[in-house]
């Protein structure tokens, strides 16, 4: 049984094959603008909640409802999204899935995927799929719909997703100027101490760390929780020549230099460099640019993936 | 040279087993009701003896089943009879604890709990924290996603890993890491079944050790005021470590077994354990307390010091031995419901069980919807087995019927391929054995598990028209 919309996204897609076009998926193009020579599959108005369950801590919503909106709902029944997601304006659940972006919280609380529990999708054919469901535990089936979190929208276009939702907890923030370095080692020392905590950074000369419920005095200076929205998402402003590097990399590894901000006990590294700086760094301003830099075995298997789910290309890739 | 000879020749004597007596121990996972013989078993002891033995399987053609402590409740380790064994129990070692970064790599052979057990000096621990945890191996668990008791609160296998690095039939090494861009390789792979590769090194994240742990113990006169009084917790914002229940015969059997002063008037039992810093644990189990009161507990009980905590957890531990005494066989379900639904479905179970004749035991994850009845049989009486067969998979049709899955914890393995074929359209098993077609072009990796054949979906399927009974059709489908 398929509702309008799925009709609609399969007839679109289908169309687009048989006149050779290409789709390209867009929520509200909060990070990614639409391309000039491809089509696009609105995802703007495909907006709402579908089914919330609060006791049983999941939400089924659909993919173009927008974070604001959905943070709303949940906050009603004092229920948030443990992930965290950075909101570039606007933005959708389904975009901040396709881009699988998570915020300061994940070294405490996991990764966007973690909360993936099931998705519903149309994909290169115009079919119809469903995968996982709206149970916190199901291993039937491979985990489609986690794997799916950070495609980009090159395989199929995500209609509905059920995501596990967490409660809202009461946080403060606390701060200490110390040199970056030191920083990155107490950030990791703490977290392998019992304070709950639940985000960590270093940014502008101090180190920031939220604590939630109960918890011992600090001796640290209490500051303002809005310091999560300046590093998530992290938007600094730029000299025209300056390139902004997301640099991934183990919590406890040395300083960078040029760092703007140190995220997820020192996981994440915000850079200036004229160059590549590490292993898992990605040019920011180009995230969303296609990139080619996988391993020959894991290339292929990636190719192999988006075959199956679209094989027609009818999906831009990025 | 045939299979067994070239890999005798590539691998030390005593790595490679194909005498009758030798393969028997390798004969079947924690599914014993399913059996078989391999050709040959294989144990290497490196990263290239894996490589070694899949190229040379490859070459001739040979399925290969991967298997780390045989400990799995599904049949996935099942051998075949054309097929090897790759058993990874050698590739025992912890290669890495990294204390600051909260990380530890391991080999897939690495048991679950000498991962806790190593890392306690440095106050750590790895969560996930299976029953088999004593016996079950990392690679295992990676392969099965594999659940526990805590999982609510910290997650399952998926959502502790890191990183892994597999190695494909033709002997290629990939690592899949978190970090990575793009498809999420690694969340693909956590449950995948040895279907699309062989796992030979895991990175896991470690947690600090909780100060202190407390439980509290409630029991009710029904199931669902035991359900109603879990929801009432979660809906105030708790998030419990451990939230069991227990049916009034699992808690007489436990009672019975461990001693441990359940309440046996009660039919049902709630066991709920809060951990972390000691003024949380002091302020959370205050809460729970006068929720669970309010919801209609008729006992409540709360674990004043860890001997007592730990006692009163003794007999939901050993619920499955303890039920097990009653009968000579018994049959673990791994179904998973939404806990609204708990009430109904036991309603079922009991009327399922009047059908088949078979006693039931249920014990329930309540935070997470996984119920596990217990069917009990005996396999020496004839039809027996396949009689609680049926019965298992009507359960997991009822669990699907109220918008559940087949199995939470267990995976598919052999057990559950026919309630795959209800879980799955066609179009969905097709893609699929698409995706096992990119990772085992040859189809040699664990063939013939966890995702049915659309050929044997469509005799399940003709079977279910011959019946012609839709079950539960006053039910809304979601």
């Amino acid at each position: 049984m398929t509702d309008q919309f799925t009709q609609h996204l399969s007839e679109q897609i289908q169309q687009a094959i048989s006149e050779k076009r290409q789709l390209q998926v867009a929520g509200s193009q909060s990070k990614v603008p639409l391309a000039l020579d491809v089509e696009e599959v609105s995802m703007r108005d495909h907006a709402g909640i579908v089914a919330y369950e609060p006791s049983e801590l999941v939400v089924t919503v659909k993919a173009g409802t927008k974070l604001t909106d959905l943070s709303a709902a949940l906050a009603e029944r004092n229920q948030m999204l443990a992930f965290e997601p950075p909101n570039y304006g606007d933005s959708t659940i389904g975009g901040t899935y396709g881009c699988a972006l998570t915020g300061p919280s994940r070294p405490f609380r996991g990764v966007l995927r973690d909360f993936v529990l099931g998705t519903k999708m149309v994909d290169g054919r115009g079919q119809a799929l469903t995968f996982g469901g709206q149970m916190i535990k199901n291993v039937a089936g491979y985990d489609v719909s986690r794997m799916m979190a950070g495609s980009k929208g090159s395989m199929a276009v995500i209609t509905e997703l059920s995501l596990k939702v967490m409660p809202l907890v009461e946080e403060v923030t606390y701060c200490i100027e110390m040199p970056e370095d030191d920083a990155i080692q107490l950030m990791n020392k703490m977290a392998g101490t019992t304070l709950p905590l639940s985000a960590c950074a270093y940014f502008e000369g101090r180190f920031f760390y939220r604590v939630f419920g109960e918890h011992p005095k600090q001796n640290a200076t209490p500051c303002d929780n809005q310091i999560w929205l300046t590093v998530n998402p992290f938007q600094p402003k730029l000299d025209d020549n300056q390139t902004l590097w997301r640099v991934d990399t183990e919590g406890p590894a040395p300083s960078i230099p040029n760092t703007l901000a140190v995220g997820m006990c020192g996981q994440r590294r915000w850079v200036i460099s004229d160059t590549e700086p590490a292993l898992y760094a990605t040019q920011w301003q180009s995230y969303f640019a296609p990139r080619d830099r996988d391993p020959a075995p894991v290339a292929k298997i990636k190719k192999g993936l988006k075959n199956v789910f679209d094989p027609h290309h009818v999906f831009t890739t990025l | 040279m045939n299979v067994i000879q070239e890999l005798k020749q590539a691998f030390q004597s005593g790595s490679v087993l194909s005498d009758t007596e030798q393969c028997t121990p390798y004969e079947c996972d924690g599914l014993s009701a399913y059996r078989e013989k391999p050709m040959a078993v294989v144990l290497p002891d490196s990263i290239e003896g894996v490589k070694t033995a899949l190229r040379i399987c490859k070459k001739h053609q040979v399925p290969v089943i991967t298997r780390g402590s045989g400990t799995g409740l599904a049949g996935g380790a099942l051998p075949l009879k054309d097929g090897i064994v790759l058993g990874l129990s050698k590739m025992n070692k912890i290669l890495n604890v990294d204390p600051l970064a909260r990380t530890a790599v391991l080999q897939p052979g690495v048991r679950n709990i000498s991962v806790s057990q190593a890392v306690e000096p440095y106050g750590l621990y790895y969560a996930p924290d299976p029953s088999s945890q004593v016996a079950c191996s990392i690679g295992g668990n990676v392969a099965e996603n594999s659940g526990g008791v805590h999982c609510l609160k910290y997650g399952l296998t998926v959502h502790n890993v890191l990183s892994i690095t597999v190695v494909d039939m033709d002997g290629h090494v990939s690592v899949m890491d978190e970090k990575d861009d793009g498809i999420d390789l690694l969340a693909l792979m956590n449950g995948s079944e040895g279907l699309l590769g062989v796992i030979v090194e895991v990175k896991v994240k470690l947690l600090p050790k909780p100060d202190t742990a407390q439980l509290v113990m409630a029991g009710f006169d029904s199931v669902s005021c035991c359900a109603d009084a879990v929801t009432c917790v979660l809906e105030q914002g708790i998030i419990p470590a451990g939230l069991e229940m227990m049916d009034r015969f699992s808690i007489k059997a436990a009672e019975e077994y461990a001693h441990v002063g359940y309440p046996l008037d009660a039919e049902a039992l709630l066991l709920c354990e809060v951990d972390g810093s000691f003024d949380q644990v002091k302020v959370d189990t205050q809460r729970i307390t006068a929720l669970l009161q309010k919801n209609g507990a008729t006992t409540i009980r709360v674990s004043q010091n860890e001997a007592e905590r730990i006692a009163l957890w003794q007999g939901r531990k050993n619920a499955f031995p303890a039920v097990g005494r009653f009968s000579p066989d018994y049959y673990c379900m791994d179904g998973t419901i939404p806990r609204k639904q708990l009430a109904f479905v036991l309603e079922q179970i009991d009327h399922l069980s009047q059908k088949y004749q078979l006693e039931v035991a249920n014990v329930f994850h309540a935070g997470d919807g996984n119920l596990h009845p217990l069917i009990l049989y005996d396999a020496n009486k004839p039809d027996e087995l396949e009689q609680t067969e049926k019965f298992g998979s009507e359960i997991l049709k009822l669990c699907l019927d109220v918008g559940g899955t087949i199995t939470g914890e267990h995976g598919v393995g052999v057990e559950k391929l026919d309630s795959m074929c209800h879980q799955f359209p066609e179009a969905e098993l097709e893609i699929f054995h698409a995706i096992k077609a990119v990772f085992d072009d040859s189809g040699l990796l664990n063939p013939g598990k966890a995702i049915p054949t659309l050929h044997r979906c469509a005799e399940v399927g003709q079977m279910h028209v011959h019946n012609n009974n839709l079950p539960f059709p006053e039910l809304e489908r979601f």
